[in-house]
């Protein structure tokens, strides 16, 4: 599947210091598997891949990457152990693509520099995935600062 | 008094109450738990100044704020709430007095209608009101005469706190029975509004700390539905929203008054990396330490309570007695432990009662997991 990259992007994934290969790859395995998140309004997904230090997310659509992000907490599983009931409307605006399922908005821990706490993750109810929207990416950057800083 | 007038803030103390602080996030060690007894308009009357004064003065409040914890040897954060909860930035009319925070003489809403018809704020207007203006008068002092003691809270309050200072309590309980989806829509605009405060927070300061949760919305005014439906499920909304925008990263969850029913819900609340959970009473009774450390403790930092009323009319030795329970209750909790007061400091506690409260957590909140 090949994507287009307009020139805006293409300059934060730069800035960023995001490799145009590694993204491609990232879908390209997440279209092979269909481990990714699917808009349930709308033709885009997420891809997600987990690497030592760095979870990394591309948003697309069939013909274009649309968003790039990443964190460094490491996501561990649900925070508490346990998918219980939750008592209020947590379904996200993500399916499942490998199960269909409705992901959730739960809490997930995440650990970084040796500290564990919860953090607002996308879960799916069945696979066991877990991802974080680009916005509560932009939270955990400021997390990491803090942790970076307080921990050195 | 100007700046000018205060003797400066002695760096070794700094030091030292900053590592305090940050244990309980980042689990690096530090000697003792830290303290924070949420003092706002008491550090007024240690200048022999009245809570009136606090509030219509926020520069001075915060200079107020941060010469108490270095007094006190506590949390060293500049705390200014404004007081009135957003009423006034809607039309609300506020009443300075002297010896309590502002309170609201006429709210924008008065019927169903007015409901209807109520638009939010955006997040714009919002930094150009009356309290986030004050409020940021407080926070850039801190920041610019007090850097290592700013921290960008925004008091947010609940859902409920913020509808009832828009509509008039009575009538937001009377709707809660005769129409529920009235209030539905309140707390859906109030939830709302508390994500535009939180966004214009962080957009001015890069970051932010809402302080949200439940204080009309507990046991002893309403009932465990009640309470899910007018304050957890739209203050959840609210603060995944908050959190989905790239605001935060700091919830503090602050449940005054009883929760002895509706606690065990808020286990599922939106956390983030710098999550703070507090409960005020279990019943007539101070929220045990041990419940909350079993219930939280393994999800984020339990902040442990003593009993206001007994800062405020106790003896020393009661509320040592409290803090040294609670503290040896809750200072190896997995994810961080801060001992503190159920609600606001009183303004006119005995100095020696906030003394005797730090007192036990120096002799008794010893870290033994480090």
């Amino acid at each position: 599947m090949d994507i287009k990259i307009t020139e805006e992007l293409d300059n934060t994934l730069k800035d960023n210091g995001f490799k145009k290969e590694e993204i491609q790859e990232l879908i390209d395995n997440a279209e092979s598997s269909g481990v990714k998140l699917k808009a349930r309004d709308g033709d885009v997904s997420i891809a997600k891949g987990v690497s030592d230090n760095l979870t990394m997310y591309a948003v697309y659509s069939p013909s274009e990457l649309l968003d790039v992000y990443a964190h460094k907490m490491s996501i561990l599983g649900l925070t508490g152990g346990e998918l219980n009931d939750v008592d209020y409307d947590d379904a996200s605006d993500w399916t499942c693509a490998k199960c269909g399922e409705i992901a959730l908005e739960r809490n997930v821990d995440m650990t970084y520099m040796g500290v564990t706490r919860p953090g607002p993750g996308l879960v799916c109810p069945k696979c066991d995935e877990f991802y974080v929207s680009d916005g509560v990416a932009k939270t955990l950057k400021t997390a990491e600062s803090i942790l970076e800083e307080k921990r050195a | 008094m100007p700046a000018k007038d205060y003797a400066p803030i002695d760096q070794n103390w700094l030091e030292d109450a900053g590592s305090l602080w940050t244990t309980p996030w980042v689990d690096k060690p530090s000697e003792r738990v830290i303290v924070d007894p949420i003092i706002l308009s008491h550090a007024a009357s240690l200048f022999r100044k009245n809570a009136g004064y606090f509030y219509q003065n926020p520069d001075e409040a915060i200079r107020m704020v941060c010469h108490a914890c270095e007094l006190y040897d506590v949390t060293p954060v500049g705390h200014y709430l404004y007081a009135d909860y957003w009423g006034q930035d809607y039309g609300a009319e506020i009443k300075i007095q002297t010896n309590s925070p502002p309170g609201i003489t006429k709210r924008p809403i008065k019927t169903a209608e007015d409901v209807d018809n109520f638009e939010v704020l955006e997040t714009e207007d919002l930094a150009k009101g009356p309290t986030l203006t004050t409020h940021y008068k407080a926070l850039d002092t801190c920041k610019e005469e007090f850097p290592h003691m700013f921290a960008p809270i925004t008091q947010l309050g609940g859902t409920m706190e913020v509808a009832t200072n828009w509509a008039a309590i009575e009538d937001v309980f009377m709707w809660m029975i005769t129409e529920p989806e009235l209030v539905d829509k309140l707390c859906v605009k109030a939830g709302d509004h508390m994500v535009n405060a939180c966004k214009a927070t962080a957009e001015r300061y890069g970051a932010n700390v809402m302080i949200t949760g439940s204080v009309i919305a507990s046991g002893d005014l309403m009932d465990t539905e009640q309470i899910k439906r007018f304050s957890f499920q739209p203050v959840s909304r609210a603060v995944r929203k908050v959190l989905n925008a790239g605001a935060g990263p700091g919830i503090y969850y602050h449940l005054c008054g009883n929760h002895t029913d509706d606690f065990q819900m808020w286990k599922n609340a939106p956390m983030s990396p710098f999550t703070i959970v507090q409960i005020g009473y279990d019943g007539q009774n101070i929220f045990p330490t041990s419940k909350l450390v079993e219930h939280f403790g393994d999800r984020c930092t339990c902040f442990g309570t003593v009993d206001t009323k007994l800062v405020d009319r106790g003896t020393p030795a009661q509320v040592y007695e409290q803090a040294k329970e609670q503290v040896l209750a809750g200072k190896d909790s997995p994810r961080g432990f801060i001992l503190g007061t159920a609600c606001e400091c009183p303004t006119n506690a005995p100095p020696v009662n906030v003394h005797a409260l730090v007192k036990a957590a120096k002799d008794h909140g010893k870290y033994e997991k480090f």
